[in-house]
């Protein structure tokens, strides 16, 4: 259950807070939530036929880590910063810093290479391309990008790691009643980072 | 459990030990080495209940997935790549720091402590199985002992830890993974630190005085594999 209080209803008003437009297509923010002040400009993420003049200037690696993100995900820019709990269903990216908490159970979270974390992050799915501090509890799966800098614990049942990904945390798995079939037999095989490995695994804090 | 008195089951027929070294002409690539130390590490770990293994290189697919695959925890930490980052960080700070400040000027023991407060922190007795690697090897003579004695100290009585050592200067920079159950491979990598000594026999005996017993394998590329149980 996501609790939605009257204050993140902020997401929703795209008019009266174009700092915050970025929040929406079902993320919610809680009134706790900070923006600070930043060089450069925020604007609403621009319908897809307009996407080819980019409101924000983008470097290459935001270029990049924009291109792998669904239509209609959430937008944390570079250079914004945000603290506080983020929930709901949307899809989100972070090229800028975030700090608190990150709960999209139900949605896929990307970090992008500019993108900082302090956060436990639980989603869907978790692509780490940036820094992130804090636990990773991906329901379906987890990446960690070639870029990645990740302090703290994986959980999930699948696990990506591409080579020269550091992490400083644990993964500690659970075998499940599902059947090994041949996806259960690939945690066993050669690696290639494009293959999701299926781990199922819970982590314990440091 | 009592490691001492742990015993192989018996293969009829099988040759158990295959030479140790690198492959050569039967190997399917070359930077694959056959690694009695690691068989030797994985046997020790082998009936452990809830085994918790902790990999001091960088985290690689290929060794997590081997050791999840075993139903075994794993925790990655570079310490080697900490440390750089660590002695980058405060050659800058001191670099910036006033000439008067000698407060600044620090032995590298106490270098050495303070790269430890931000390292290797587990709890004690934590891991049933440490690979270290050829991590010494780049440690300064003065920090080599207080990593040890922490890598000690996270280690579980009767606990494995796999450490490689070479008999002369690396040509090479080179990161390890596992590739199978007795063998792993070399990654050659950007150098991120310099080889910084040789260890002897005898040191190698004398750092690792604490623990209970110490095997040793020496490939044919003259790296020694050594596995200390505690």
């Amino acid at each position: 259950m996501w609790r939605k209080s009257a204050d993140a209803k902020l997401s929703s008003q795209p008019s009266e807070t174009p700092s915050m437009s970025r929040f929406g297509h079902g993320t919610t923010a809680p009134s706790s939530l900070q923006t600070q002040a930043t060089s450069q400009p925020v604007s609403q993420t621009p319908p897809q036929s307009a996407q080819t003049a980019p409101v924000v200037p983008a470097t290459a690696a935001q270029t990049t880590s924009r291109e792998s993100i669904p239509s209609g995900a959430s937008q944390i820019g570079a250079g914004l910063k945000i603290r506080g709990e983020i929930s709901g269903k949307s899809d989100l990216n972070v090229d800028g810093e975030a700090q608190g908490k990150i709960r999209l159970a139900e949605a896929r979270v990307t970090v992008g290479s500019t993108g900082r974390v302090q956060a436990d992050i639980e989603a869907r799915e978790i692509v780490i391309n940036g820094t992130v501090e804090g636990n990773l509890k991906g329901v379906e799966s987890v990446r960690l990008g070639s870029s990645s800098r990740v302090q703290g614990s994986v959980v999930t049942p699948r696990l990506a790691i591409d080579d020269g990904a550091r992490l400083r945390g644990s993964v500690e798995t659970i075998r499940t009643s599902e059947p090994r079939g041949s996806s259960a037999k690939a945690t066993t095989e050669t690696v290639n980072s494009d293959v999701m490995h299926p781990v199922h695994a819970h982590v314990e804090s440091e | 459990m009592n490691w001492m008195t742990k015993t192989r089951p018996a293969a009829p027929g099988v040759t158990r030990a295959p030479k140790p070294g690198p492959l050569t002409a039967a190997s399917p690539s070359a930077n694959i080495r056959i690694s009695n130390g690691l068989k030797e590490f994985l046997w020790q770990l082998s009936d452990t209940p809830n085994c918790r293994v902790l990999d001091l290189g960088p985290v690689w697919q290929s060794t997590v997935a081997f050791f999840v695959d075993k139903g075994y925890r794993v925790t990655t930490e570079d310490v080697l790549r900490t440390w750089t980052d660590f002695q980058t960080t405060e050659e800058e700070r001191r670099r910036t720091c006033s000439p008067e400040d000698e407060s600044e000027r620090i032995s590298q023991t106490v270098f050495g402590e303070k790269f430890l407060a931000g390292a290797l922190q587990y709890p004690e007795h934590r891991f049933h199985g440490v690979l270290a690697w050829d991590l010494l090897d780049y440690f300064d003579a003065e920090v080599v002992p207080l990593v040890m004695e922490r890598i000690f100290s996270i280690l579980h009585p009767g606990g494995a830890l796999l450490a490689l050592f070479h008999s002369r200067s690396a040509e090479r920079f080179h990161r390890y993974r596992v590739a199978d159950s007795q063998s792993v491979e070399l990654l050659a990598s950007p150098t991120i630190a310099v080889h910084a000594r040789v260890f002897r026999n005898r040191e190698i005996l004398d750092l690792f005085g604490k623990f209970r017993s110490s095997k040793t394998f020496v490939g044919r590329d003259q790296v020694r594999e050594a596995l200390f149980l505690k």
